[in-house]
């Protein structure tokens, strides 16, 4: 699965995208996932949103291989 | 409905028409621009960052949903993305509806929710510095003058007289010796009294009068190291002293007692010698004398000397009040294993180590490489800041050096004096100065670090503190430097020892075994290398003899 940072994300893993070798997620796995390689984005967890092929992801909802997933930070457009 | 949604890199259009012409009453437009102040910062610029499939989505979903509680005909919004400038466009909407009340409560409710839900970053301020070059904005003089000074790489020469005719010495302040080692004299000391302040004896002997012509003596009296006891002698009089003692009067010389034979209080002279033995009064030093000029840099030799002449608060330069920043989110502590992508922290005690021999309090901070978190860990701790006369950033690698340093030191209040030199390491170095407050940005890689404090910041602190700022000397290639042309001036590491020069291989700028070897750095002008065994080259030494060698 391809997962994509934003903003201030980039920053923070140092990179705009990266690919994890993993099968099926919940959101809690993926975040696991993803603190392990990045363990700063921890500081900004309970601020960032997950989203699920362009549309925010749900409690309970799944990731799998084929799914872009993106981490929200807070947005600020307008 | 009809919803046209765009994301859009360049200025968005004047006037758009309404796409429903005939059927609506109400054409409901709205301009969101950009204004010259960002959480109280002036700017020239914002720069906006969209996850455009998500953003097109998201916006084109939320007004469906409004609409079904405020019907309307059409909508169309256009999100500008990249640096947009003061005064321009960053997001139009403009909505059809039959009344005039369902287009007004829709727009607003859009653009509250778009405010919540669309994933479009402000991704940074462009103060008006910086947003001058990003945006090449060649048209104004002030702005191209602005564009030519920022993006100038000095020449290395250029940038040391630079930054020695920006820095002015702290002014002096009183301290006790036990404060002093490594500060600048900021007087001259001249000597009290004289050294020594009588005349000594520098034998176990009997002081007799100079011109004494007697043979025999009678012993007066007996004086040891520290005694004191003033009298005049008479002829065929004779004091015993001990070395170091402090003859009675003046006009006297020492007898060695070997050259002596003593029976009672009796002496007789066996031998006789030309010398007096003895140190007269101020043969060290004269009152009034200068001991040390101002200038001088005190060391454990020097303070001694303050200490004998009774000079205890000597004037000096200040503690020098350091900040340095760290920055890199790659950084983890030394004494931690990094993960893939991390690297250990080794340029906060190389800064710490190379601060040393400067008195400094030195305030080591590590900050998120992310502007709005840096600034809020910086406001957190003002004093920290506010008061330092020289901040040090070390710059990150995982976002370009100047991307961070640059706009956190505007922030900070500094102009940029200059940000590239055209040396290697060390290219992209960052001068600021406010006031009588300095900055440096030091390119991540620890040579770079390594050698641009050896030339910039150790300049600074030269001024600053009032001492002569680093020079280069003179030495012979041990060995010869292998290297193909280069079009940039090199500060090439090397080992100094008796042979002479011996250019060390270095890799990378981030080389960190070779760092640990060197004591001197060769100056290779551009184009000249490689050069011969024996060719005599400028080098600055980064160690003293003794840890040199």
């Amino acid at each position: 699965m391809r997962v994509l940072f934003f903003a201030q994300l980039k920053d923070v893993t140092g990179c705009d995208a990266i690919e994890l070798a993993a099968p099926a997620l919940n959101g809690e796995q993926l975040w696991a996932e993803l603190q392990g390689k990045f363990p700063a984005l921890a500081a900004h967890r309970a601020h960032v949103r997950l989203a699920r092929n362009w549309e925010y992801a749900t409690p309970g909802m799944m990731f799998s291989a084929d799914d872009e997933i993106a981490l929200i930070p807070p947005v600020s457009g307008g | 409905m009809e919803i046209d949604v765009q994301l859009v890199p360049g200025p968005i259009a004047e006037t758009i028409s309404p796409h429903s012409i005939g059927r609506h009453g109400a054409w409901l437009e709205f301009r969101g621009v950009v204004r010259d102040e960002e959480n109280g910062e002036r700017i020239s610029a914002l720069e906006y960052e969209a996850y455009p499939e998500m953003a097109r989505r998201e916006i084109r979903r939320l007004i469906e949903e409004i609409s079904a509680r405020h019907p309307c005909l059409a909508a169309k919004v256009v999100h500008r993305v990249g640096i947009i400038p003061v005064g321009e466009t960053a997001i139009y909407v403009g909505v059809a509806a039959g009344h005039r009340a369902e287009a007004i409560a829709l727009l607003a409710e859009f653009m509250n929710k778009l405010k919540q839900d669309v994933p479009i970053w402000k991704r940074r301020a462009l103060s008006s510095v910086a947003a001058n070059v990003n945006l090449q904005n060649a048209g104004s003089p002030q702005s191209a003058d602005l564009h030519r000074r920022l993006q100038k790489m000095l020449s290395l020469d250029e940038a040391m007289s630079e930054i020695q005719s920006r820095c002015l010495p702290l002014p002096g302040v009183r301290a006790s010796l036990e404060e002093c080692h490594g500060r600048v004299l900021h007087e001259t000391v001249c000597a009290l009294t004289d050294a020594p302040d009588g005349d000594r004896s520098t034998r176990d002997g009997y002081a007799i009068l100079q011109d004494d012509p007697l043979e025999a003596f009678t012993v007066v009296d007996t004086l040891h190291a520290a005694d004191w006891k003033p009298r005049e002698l008479k002829a065929g009089q004779a004091v015993r002293v001990a070395t170091g003692a402090s003859l009675p009067c003046e006009h006297l010389r020492v007898v060695m007692q070997e050259n002596v034979e003593r029976t009672g209080d009796k002496i007789r002279i066996t031998k006789h010698e030309a010398a007096s033995n003895m140190r007269k009064r101020g043969a060290e030093i004269k009152a009034g004398q200068p001991l040390l000029s101002a200038g001088t840099r005190l060391d454990a030799g020097k303070l001694a000397l303050l200490a004998s002449a009774g000079c205890v608060r000597p004037l000096v330069n200040p503690r020098l009040r350091v900040v340095h920043f760290t920055t890199g989110d790659e950084l983890v502590p030394p004494e931690q294993a990094p993960k893939p992508g991390q690297v250990r922290d080794s340029n906060s005690i190389l800064i710490r180590s190379l601060l040393q021999k400067y008195a400094c309090n030195l305030e080591q901070v590590h900050l998120p490489e992310n502007f709005e978190l840096a600034k809020s860990v910086i406001g957190h701790r003002p004093s920290v800041f506010e008061n330092s006369d020289l901040l040090l950033i070390s710059g990150g690698a995982s976002v370009g050096d100047k991307d961070f340093t640059r706009p956190l030191l505007e922030w900070l209040g500094f102009e940029i004096v200059f940000s590239q030199v055209n040396i290697r390491p060390g290219r992209p170095l960052i001068f600021g100065q406010s006031g009588a407050r300095i900055a440096f940005g030091l390119p991540g890689n620890p040579l770079s670090h390594f050698v641009c404090f050896h030339l910039f910041t150790a300049t600074a602190l030269a001024k600053l503190t009032g001492n002569e700022p680093p020079k280069f000397l003179r030495s012979l290639l041990a060995v010869k430097l292998e290297e193909a042309p280069n079009p940039r001036e090199t500060l090439w590491p090397a080992r100094l020892d008796a042979a002479g020069l011996h250019p060390l291989a270095w890799a990378s700028s981030g080389d960190m075994t070779c760092m640990a070897e060197t004591n001197a750095l060769i100056r290779v002008p551009a184009n000249h290398s490689p050069m011969a065994t024996g060719t005599e080259v400028k080098f600055l030494p980064t160690a003293t003899l003794l840890e040199g060698s």
